[in-house]
């Protein structure tokens, strides 16, 4: 029998989200424990060191959502939080060209008419809709989805406030949204765009992390999930977190340790402990067991549910919502550790845009053809990438002249078909190696000498993410973006709002809305909600309250 | 296809003369291109607009050329007056809309024929034209890149330009334009209400044609100028300029920064006769329900200018707010142009107020000046519109 | 000025333009329906193949044909008669384990219960109720909120919604969360969630996907399955085949005093001070009117009143507006009768699915996103010969079949190798579960989704006129702005699938244009 303690409040997982709950709770007065299967904290946004010398950010790596009211009410800079904004970005294609995205909007504008005057003034009007669905949807960030069966004054006031928003767009750009919220990124782009590699470019935002085609209705609104964001006010920019994504997890656990908070390492939940319709407390795997009348799942709601909690406890239709939530697994990734930079010989010497997101797509049509092959249990024979080299401009994460490239891949299947069957255990040496040799493959056509400059490579396929991380299927977004699985039906309908059939109980991490990517949103409402559930509501006066 | 493109500021064709005058070293980026906010100072280059003769490089703005069978069909589908009144060889200030009726941009329309125009203006169009001569036998071509242009501003360009043996300008009236010589276009137009011309070169005769009128200068006092003494002799003028004055609205990232030319006060520039043209449904609208915002001329008491200052009616309401507002040398008054929210600058013309905040070597100062409405330009002199234009 | 010559000018006599011309008529308006070919009945016509043989040419089978038509314009009333037989689905398994649907139950083919009897059972159900739900929203102009909030107008609409929303809460919490879940969903998800993957789902998958360019996969698609469900989503056989469905509008149309004028293109509508006048038929006669209502698909309505008379962003709206057919229809004369595998010639009389999984059905699709043609299509047959006597002729039998997944942009264009391509598949697909089939072909028809085009006008040969995606739908159906068949010059109407509610044989397009039109006060 291990060790007993009483909390207040017990976070299952010190994710990025669920430190985010534990340091609102926290502030707020509560004695607060975080508890962590893995032997560091930060789930997907974590630095670690797997290579001599080099820091990988091997699961997030790069930062734009992560909303700015959060970092200022948790004072996340003074715990050294540094987000540098990074440059543009390239597409190189297999004739020796490129298309490169550049932040200066005249020089952008050239570079574009390079390739089609057409689509030049095109671009405008791409970004004029873009940055008006982001304006949109940034207030709905940091509420409760309302509950449409509902009629506390709560629900009703959430939903009048979607109405109000809603209703000021004016009756134009309402229908404009409504398409763009149910339309693919392919057509959307169809709409704006001529040529196929600017199409190619810009697509792979709206396929990032999902199960679904850029010619998949839903994607123009997955594209939002990462322009929403911005880096000190400008909207849609990206940045590193010097020292890599756990510089994230880092400043959010120094700040919960120094509002009084503990976190213990090293042992996941094994259960959650349930009595009669109330959460009581928590037993590890390492056989404590902790008391507290509150707790916040930082774990998907699959994994929350369907391994760590009696089932006797769930409603039926509750577990059956919980069973049919799609998280299914699409990315896999690479990190390298590489002896010099490589060379671009598409693009001039130092191009600042080499500094940004790189991209070796051609069309939508091969995109598209990349998720059929994730459809049948195959990664993609001619995957999407979206590869950077952070260590260009965050010295922490290389030795000086080496650097750091991290390489993001889209499709890779979690249930990998081997022989007729599909199964996350089909992931093992030879299929591993084989399906980053096609990564790298495909590196090639952008920097040729990839291969030389590898010193170690970490092969990242959806069935790691799960076994190391805790995602379920490996999904990063904790479950899939889809309309069925968004606002009010995230993670399950009837409990948007971050609270569970169980009592005290609480779903704090990406599988509530607004969903995934590094924002601490879920984990920021959930904490406000739970501070009000128990008569706190005003223990909270920052920004995001 | 090039292979890369610069990055940063680009040069016009006149850049090495510009370089060689700037005093000032003041350079503002105008659509990507390195332009001159001052090359000496603004009162000499103000003063020089209205005393003697100025060079101005617009080699920026964006051209394009609309021709073909369907061309007149497709310029007057997209602007809001009736360029078949146009004749050829004149030149029209033209606006258009979206289908809102909000205005997209302003700029100038050239004829050469029926079947053949140039459109000059601020933003670019390219696509839009595109899309607006879609199902229609017309051409769009680009020309921003192939023409610079440079106006030719003051009271004694007519002189300069007979000296440098362009004396054929003198029968053209306002608004007329002319291949002078092969290659060289000028049209009688202007942004300073004043008497002036803009030249209009291919890219490679850009440096000839400035040397040229170099050369004639001195006589007549010309002087480069940069875009902020232009600025002021526009707001005398009474010209709107897009970005200052109304948004354009592609360019607006929020929703309802549109304007109709309606409310800039360019009902007489709408033609609802002349069959549809873009935005024509909904302007027919706006002019039944009524316009939400008035644009004006105003004058404001005191001598502080006033670039931005809110307005409020009885000194309380908030009604508007300066979105040009300067000092003018010339008329020794207090200008701007504002924007009121309806019915106040057209309904409501009395006991308006403008908030100046003024700075004296850092005491703050809060004051509140009167308001006067304006019909008429502030600069009106007779001639700008004399032909053949008077020597100075 | 001389009066019109008619009160309204309707073009094109396909079912839409048919149904509107009625409802004018019956409200005493003088109309003219202008047809370009010779019969009307557009894509609900049959078609006569070498021997005089009938055949459905195009469309085969009723299945949304909506309630409120049939009783405003009489049809299967003495007045305009009209026959139908309700058919069962079969849904084919190579195997002979066939899976039959039967007024939205399963069963097995040799009568057993279907092992998932029940669950599919409840997801027909929860279907329905939705479908029923939607329903209300397909028999008026979609709401708008033209004029704000307070507005008389928005008033009415809110009514509507707010009917819409309370018979939402008076389904119950569960169904109504159930409704909001999977209205953007997509169908595969929806079906496998409770079903396994066979036969059965497979049928449920093609219904969600026929006509639409896209895989059950694809978001949306559960909408699609829904309102193919309006009525039940039983399928209905006419008597004497799809062109009985026609003669039926037909005789509708002329009983309430319409005339119908085949064989006469129109060349443009004309427009005057911002006002459709009328029409130029393609040999010059032009024949006024006071209102014109087009039956085409919404771009060709557009360029029939030119391009000139529309706000560019209007234009650039037609141009984006997503319409590639998907589907082919391939018409094959059988001489004799097909025998399908663990199959009695009872259900052959069936409708006739080949999709034995929606796994299957995406699959099937994925070449045509490409261009390519699909090796392994699915297919909806039906034999009406079968069921109709009066179609049989010397023995012979057609079998009638919706191939879809047929992309309209085919790589290298439909040409006579293509199309003889194509039915070479169909039949080799049909192959699988009738052995012998491929003998008995002594005829076939193929008519591919650029064929379709070319003989109904249809923008790219696309069923529906427009694809229904979410983005396509209610109050953005043609397009933003132009939601409420008022199109673009006063008096100007479209009243064709490419307005609300959409596709199929509903007369719900034509019939609310109708009604839109007499509210706004044109006439």
């Amino acid at each position: 029998m291990g060790q007993h303690d009483r909390y207040d409040a017990i976070v299952a997982g010190a994710g990025h989200n669920g430190l985010t709950t534990a340091c609102y709770l926290a502030k707020a007065g509560l004695r607060v424990l975080v508890v962590e299967k893995n032997d560091w904290i930060g789930g997907a946004a974590v630095s670690r060191s797997l290579h001599e010398g080099w820091t990988y950010s091997n699961c997030s790596y790069v930062c734009s959502l992560l909303r700015r009211e959060i970092v200022r009410d948790l004072e996340l800079p003074k715990y050294g939080l540094q987000v540098i904004p990074y440059e543009g970005g390239a597409s190189f294609s297999s004739d020796g060209g490129y298309f490169a995205y550049m932040s200066d909007h005249d020089a952008l504008r050239r570079e574009i008419s390079r390739h089609s005057a057409h689509d030049a003034d095109a671009y405008d009007r791409f970004s004029q809709t873009v940055i008006r669905q982001c304006r949109f949807i940034r207030p709905f960030l940091l509420r409760n989805a309302p509950d449409p069966t509902s009629l506390k004054p709560r629900d009703i006031g959430e939903l009048l406030f979607l109405i109000k928003q809603a209703h000021g767009l004016g009756k134009k750009e309402l229908g404009e949204t409504l398409r763009f919220w149910s339309m693919s990124i392919g057509d959307f782009l169809d709409e704006h765009f001529e040529n196929d590699l600017i199409k190619a470019h810009i697509a792979g935002a709206g396929i990032i992390g999902t199960g679904l085609g850029v010619y998949s209705p839903g994607t123009a609104y997955v594209l939002l999930h990462h322009y929403m964001g911005d880096v000190d006010g400008a909207i849609g920019a990206w940045g590193f977190a010097r020292g890599g994504m756990g510089a994230i997890s880092n400043a959010l656990g120094a700040c919960f340790e120094e509002a009084g908070g503990t976190i213990v390492t090293g042992s996941g939940v094994d259960r959650f402990l349930v009595s009669n319709g109330r959460v009581t407390g928590v037993a590890l795997e390492n056989g404590d067991e902790y008391r507290t009348p509150l707790v916040a799942s930082n774990m998907d709601v699959k994994r929350t549910f369907l391994e760590h909690t009696e089932q006797q406890h769930l409603p039926t239709d509750f577990l059956k919502a919980v069973k049919r939530f799609k998280i299914r697994g699409s990315s896999g990734k690479l990190n390298i550790a590489l002896d010099a930079l490589p060379e671009f010989p598409a693009a001039p010497k130092r191009a600042p845009f080499l500094r940004g997101d790189l991209h070796c797509a051609e069309s939508l049509n091969e995109l598209e053809r990349a998720y059929d092959d994730w459809k049948e249990g195959r990664w993609s024979q001619n995957p999407y990438f979206d590869m950077l080299i952070p260590s260009q401009i965050d010295p922490t994460m290389a030795p000086p002249g080496k650097h750091m490239m991290t390489v993001f891949v889209q499709y890779a299947p979690y249930d990998l078909e081997v022989g007729g069957v599909r199964a996350g255990t089909n992931w093992n040496g030879q299929t591993r190696g084989a399906f980053a040799d096609c990564v790298f493959d495909k590196l090639e056509q952008a920097c040729p000498d990839i291969r030389s400059k590898t010193l170690h490579a970490e092969i990242r396929t959806p069935w790691d993410i799960e076994q190391e991380v805790g995602l379920t299927e490996g999904n990063i977004f904790q479950g899939e973006l889809t309309f069925d699985q968004l606002l009010f039906n995230r993670p399950v309908p009837g409990y948007a709002q971050y609270d569970t059939p169980i009592d005290g109980m609480y779903i704090v991490g990406s599988s509530a809305h607004p969903g995934g990517g590094v924002m601490a949103a879920p984990g920021a409402n959930a904490a406000k909600e739970i501070l009000r559930n128990i008569g706190k509501s005003n223990a909270m006066t920052g920004y995001a309250a | 296809m090039t292979k890369h493109v610069p990055i940063g500021l680009v040069e016009t064709p006149f850049q090495p003369r510009l370089e060689a005058l700037s005093t000032a070293k003041s350079w503002t980026n105008w659509a990507g291109y390195v332009s001159p906010a001052t090359l000496d100072t603004v009162e000499f280059e103000y003063f020089a607009i209205r005393n003697q003769t100025t060079l101005f490089d617009i080699s920026p703005m964006h051209k394009y050329r609309i021709s073909g069978p369907d061309a007149l069909e497709v310029v007057n589908r997209l602007v809001t007056r009736d360029v078949a009144k146009l004749r050829d060889g004149r030149v029209g200030y033209v606006l258009w809309c979206d289908e809102e009726g909000m205005v997209i941009d302003d700029g100038t329309m050239f004829r050469y024929s029926e079947t053949d125009f140039r459109l000059c203006c601020q933003e670019p169009m390219y696509t839009w034209l595109l899309d607006t001569a879609w199902g229609f036998d017309a051409e769009i071509a680009d020309e921003s890149q192939d023409i610079a242009a440079l106006s030719l501003q003051g009271p004694t360009s007519f002189s300069l330009l007979q000296d440098a043996g362009l004396g054929d300008v003198a029968e053209m009236k306002p608004f007329d334009w002319r291949e002078i010589e092969p290659d060289l276009w000028v049209s009688r137009t202007g942004f300073t209400g004043d008497l002036g011309y803009e030249l209009w070169v291919p890219n490679g005769n850009a440096l000839d044609l400035w040397d040229r009128l170099w050369a004639s200068g001195s006589h007549w006092g010309l002087k480069a100028i940069g875009f902020e003494a232009l600025n002021i002799c526009r707001i005398e003028a009474g010209f709107v300029a897009a970005g200052f004055d109304f948004q354009p609205v592609h360019t607006a990232m929020r929703l309802r920064r549109g304007r109709s030319p309606l409310e800039l006060g360019f009902a007489k520039m709408v033609d609802f006769t002349k069959g549809h043209f873009n935005g024509r449904r909904a302007l027919l609208k706006q002019r039944q329900t009524g316009l939400r915002y008035h644009l004006r001329k105003i004058d404001i008491g005191g001598f502080k200018p006033a670039d931005g200052a809110l307005i409020y009616y009885k000194k309380k309401n908030e009604v508007g707010h300066v979105t040009s507002g300067v000092w003018s040398p010339t008329t020794k008054r207090n200008i701007a142009l504002a924007e009121f929210k309806a019915p106040f600058g057209e309904g409501i013309t009395d006991d308006l107020w403008a908030e100046v905040y003024v700075n004296e070597e850092g005491q703050w100062d809060k004051r509140l000046v009167p308001v006067t409405i304006e019909d008429k330009p502030f600069f009106i002199n007779s001639r700008a519109r004399a032909t053949p234009p008077r020597p100075f | 000025m001389t009066t019109p010559t008619y009160d309204a000018i309707v073009i094109g006599a396909g079912h839409n333009g048919l149904a509107a011309a009625t409802t004018l008529a019956r409200k005493g308006k003088s109309v003219c329906v202008i047809e370009k070919n010779e019969t009307a009945g557009g894509m609900a016509r049959n078609t006569t193949l070498a021997g005089g043989i009938q055949v459905p040419e195009i469309a085969h089978l009723l299945y949304n044909l909506h309630p409120k038509v049939t009783k405003e314009l009489g049809l299967g009333s003495a007045r305009a008669p009209l026959e139908l037989r309700k058919l069962a689905s079969v849904s084919l398994s190579e195997d002979g384990n066939h899976a039959i649907i039967r007024d939205g139950k399963a069963e097995m083919v040799d009568g057993r219960p279907h092992p998932e009897a029940a669950p599919f059972a409840e997801l027909m159900r929860r279907l329905t109720l939705f479908a029923g739900l939607l329903g209300q929203l397909s028999t008026k102009s979609p709401p708008s909120f033209e004029g704000g909030l307070t507005s008389l107008n928005a008033l009415t609409e809110l009514g509507g919604l707010a009917k819409l929303g309370l018979d939402l809460k008076r389904i119950g919490k569960k169904d109504m969360r159930e409704f909001l879940r999977v209205l953007l969903s997509n169908a595969y998800d929806l079906i496998l969630d409770d079903l396994e993957d066979s036969p059965l789902a497979g049928a449920l998958a093609a219904d969600a996907v026929r006509g639409a360019y896209a895989g059950p996969r694809s978001p949306g698609t559960v909408f699609t399955l829904m309102y193919r469900m309006g009525q039940g989503g039983g399928a209905q056989l006419p008597m004497g085949g799809m062109g009985a469905v026609s003669a039926a509008f037909e005789t509708a149309a002329r009983a309430a005093g319409a005339e119908i004028l085949t064989g006469y293109g129109v060349a443009r509508v004309l427009v005057e001070n911002d006002h459709a006048a009328g029409v130029v038929l393609e040999d010059g006669t032009r024949i006024s009117a006071r209102a014109v209502l087009s039956n085409t698909g919404p771009m060709p309505a557009m360029m029939l009143a030119g391009a000139k008379h529309y706000d560019v962003e209007a234009v650039r709206r037609m141009r984006n507006q997503r319409c590639k057919g998907s589907a082919a229809k391939v018409n094959l004369v059988l001489n004799g009768t097909p025998e399908f595998t663990g199959h009695n010639t009872d259900l052959a009389a069936s409708r006739l699915l080949i999709a034995p999984s929606a796994t299957y059905v995406e699959r099937a699709f994925n070449p045509a996103k490409y261009g390519e043609m699909p090796e392994n299509p699915v297919i909806e047959a039906i034999i009406p010969s079968l069921t109709d006597p009066t179609l049989v002729k010397d023995g012979r039998h057609v079998i009638s079949a919706v191939v879809t997944s047929v992309p309209y942009g085919l790589e290298g264009g439909w040409n006579d190798a293509a199309r003889e391509r194509l039915a070479a598949i169909t039949i080799a697909t049909l192959e699988k579960y009738a052995p012998g089939i491929g003998a008995l072909v002594i005829e076939k028809q193929v008519l591919s989704p650029a064929c379709i085009e070319a003989r109904t006008g249809a923008p790219g040969g696309h069923w529906h006129h427009a694809e229904m995606g979410i983005d396509q739908i209610l109050t953005v159906r043609p397009a933003n702005g132009m939601a409420h068949y008022r199109f673009g010059p006063e008096g100007y109407y479209l009243c064709g699938a490419g307005a609300h509610p959409g596709g199929d044989v509903t007369g719900l397009a034509g019939r609310n244009s109708a009604m839109q039109l007499l509210k706004d006060g044109v006439l």
